[in-house]
């Protein structure tokens, strides 16, 4: 009986630290927003892909896939750190931002996979300018940098179309 | 102490001589103004000339029709400017340096500095498909000896995401701390492995390196995301005096194999959930024993969030038929603020005291440095923080209270700092 009436108040601590826990948990979620401009995806006009998950975007930015269904190996690309677009994409595609991605792409050539980091380059008009010119390539840009009647390179649904309300891949 | 005017310092000839001094230095400085002036006179008249000449020769070419502007340069093509994430230090190969240093306080063993692992880790790419990864190890032992150690030495060819297939020598897939941490210490969150994953170099008695070769790849299983890993190797040998990986020669005709599967589901960003399974006959001094290793994990992992937990079951069998069976656990939490990291740990492994293989594994680290057998229980928990102060090095401080079978509890404080370059 005295190990029991001992043991109620640590269970209160325990229990009080808990809730706390889970309380200052649940204060730190961050909600994700997206309400700005539209983050095109966008593709080689050869490539056949017409539409993404979020997740397959995932992997083909991670390098956890390395080809497409054509053969034809992935090359993403994405314009350097700094961009606004570049920042909102790795949070809502990754859940990452730039610090991560380098760490994640370390660990991964020290664990042996082939994985190989996204090429950077230093405008949206690159971005365009390198997926135009790579048959594997995929990368994003702003919808404004992608103006209507552009067919250098082609726009790719993820889960749904850019213009939809729905959309999640925004700035 | 007075100060004396200049009058009462000059007294007759002295005075005479100061005063025809003046006058001649007057007398120079009056006729150099005179000379100064009469140059500048001429220099104004050439200036006037040629500024007139220059009048004149603006008007007559003002005077001449206008000659076609040249063609603008043409804007410059968008460069591409890559930021390498991986040292590129010649056109095939990448070379990355791992290191870290630090001290801890016992109160079992003498408080020391020390210094932990330099790792020079390189990749390099020899074709599309075929890449080569090497690792070559400076760590320093308990005997204050600094071994270099080919860590890692592989050829891997990439047929598809499905199949890669690689040779050498490598890291097993025994478990997923073994996997995705090895020596680089910047890399990991806590100071040191959990110990059911501790090198065979610093006390571990798992098979955490091998000689042979790997078979990784995908299995098409959609949202699922299920991964498949196969390994033949040489095994371990118990042997004592002889090294536990067999990197040159195996000791019997019977190869290692494990096989392992896990699964990273897209419903899920970040979990993954997996076991393995691995086979080998050990060489020790007496009966052969065959050994049987099985390890299974769940673990999440976000850019926030690091959740791992991991369980391991070892069953040694001897040909006369005893079978001994070693259990281990350990689980680790973390949450990022900012640029710190706190974590905590808890893990647990016990070995039977007669156990016929482990009685040859080397000290146990967490034991007195006189308790020279590995067997008994382990357990207890570790508390820390890890400081990021650059995105390439990182501090951590870490609380490690360990209990061990038949002894008092012991009590290490540690510091690290990691970084690579």
């Amino acid at each position: 009986m005295k190990k029991i009436t001992s043991a109620v108040p640590e269970f209160r601590a325990v229990a009080i630290l808990a809730v706390a826990a889970t309380v200052w948990w649940m204060a730190s979620i961050e909600p994700v927003e997206a309400a700005g401009e539209p983050i095109v995806v966008i593709v080689n006009s050869a490539n056949p892909v017409e539409s993404l998950s979020l997740g397959e975007l995932k992997k083909l930015f991670l390098g956890d896939r390395s080809r497409w269904d054509t053969g034809k190996a992935v090359a993403p690309v994405m314009i350097g750190p700094g961009a606004t677009e570049r920042t909102a994409f790795l949070k809502i595609v990754c859940g990452m931002n730039d610090a991560d991605l380098g760490k994640y792409f370390l660990q991964a050539a020290f664990t042996g996979k082939s994985a190989t980091p996204p090429k950077e380059v230093g405008s949206a008009a690159a971005v365009k300018s390198f997926v135009a010119g790579s048959p594997g390539a995929i990368g994003f840009v702003k919808a404004s940098d992608l103006p209507a009647g552009d067919t250098t390179v082609k726009a790719v649904k993820v889960d749904t179309a850019a213009s939809d309300p729905g959309y999640k891949i925004k700035m | 102490m007075k100060t004396a005017s200049l009058a009462s310092l000059l007294r007759g000839p002295q005075a005479v001589g100061l005063a025809l001094c003046m006058t001649f230095a007057l007398s120079v400085h009056a006729q150099q103004a005179t000379n100064a002036a009469t140059i500048q006179s001429d220099t104004n008249q050439q200036l006037l000339q040629r500024i007139n000449e220059l009048e004149v020769k603006v008007k007559q070419l003002e005077n001449k029709p206008a000659a076609p502007a040249p063609p603008p340069a043409p804007a410059p093509e968008p460069q591409a400017v890559e930021t390498p994430h991986i040292n590129e230090v010649a056109p095939r190969l990448h070379l990355n340096v791992f290191g870290d240093v630090g001290a801890q306080v016992y109160n079992h063993n003498p408080d020391t500095f020390y210094f932990g692992s330099l790792d020079l880790f390189m990749t390099g790419r020899i074709s599309d498909r075929v890449t080569t990864l090497a690792e070559v190890l400076f760590i320093a032992h308990n005997d204050n000896t600094v071994t270099p150690d080919v860590e890692r030495l592989l050829l891997q060819y990439h047929s598809s995401d499905y199949f890669t297939a690689a040779i050498g020598r490598y890291h097993t897939g025994v478990g997923y701390y073994n996997s995705a941490f090895n020596y680089g210490a910047f890399l990991e969150t806590s100071i040191d492995r959990p110990f059911i994953y501790a090198f065979d170099d610093l006390g571990g008695v798992l098979p955490m390196q091998d000689v042979g070769v790997t078979v990784t790849g995908k299995i098409p299983s959609g949202k699922m995301g299920l991964n498949y890993l196969m390994e033949v190797g040489n095994g371990q040998s118990w042997i004592p005096g002889s090294e536990t990986s067999q990197n040159n020669q195996d000791a019997n005709n019977s190869k290692s194999i494990n096989g392992g599967l896990f699964m990273r589901p897209e419903a899920i960003s970040g979990l993954e959930m997996g076991f393995s399974v691995r086979h080998d006959n050990l060489s020790v001094p007496g009966p052969a024993v065959g050994e049987l290793i099985s390890t299974v994990h769940v673990v999440y992992i976000n850019s926030d969030y690091e959740i791992l937990n991991e369980g391991v079951l070892v069953r040694h069998v001897e040909s006369t038929g005893p079978v001994f069976s070693t259990s281990g656990f350990y689980s680790q939490l973390s949450r990022r603020f900012r640029s710190y990291r706190p974590y905590f740990r808890y893990q647990y492994f016990n070995a039977p005291s007669n156990d016929p293989v482990y009685v040859y594994a080397g000290p146990n680290p967490y034991a007195p440095a006189d308790v020279t057998k590995f067997v008994g229980r382990l357990n207890g928990p570790s508390a820390g923080i890890r400081y990021d102060f650059s995105e390439h090095s990182a501090l951590k401080f870490q609380y490690d209270r360990v209990s061990l079978r038949g002894l008092a509890a012991q009590n290490a404080l540690s510091t690290q700092l990691a970084f690579t370059f």
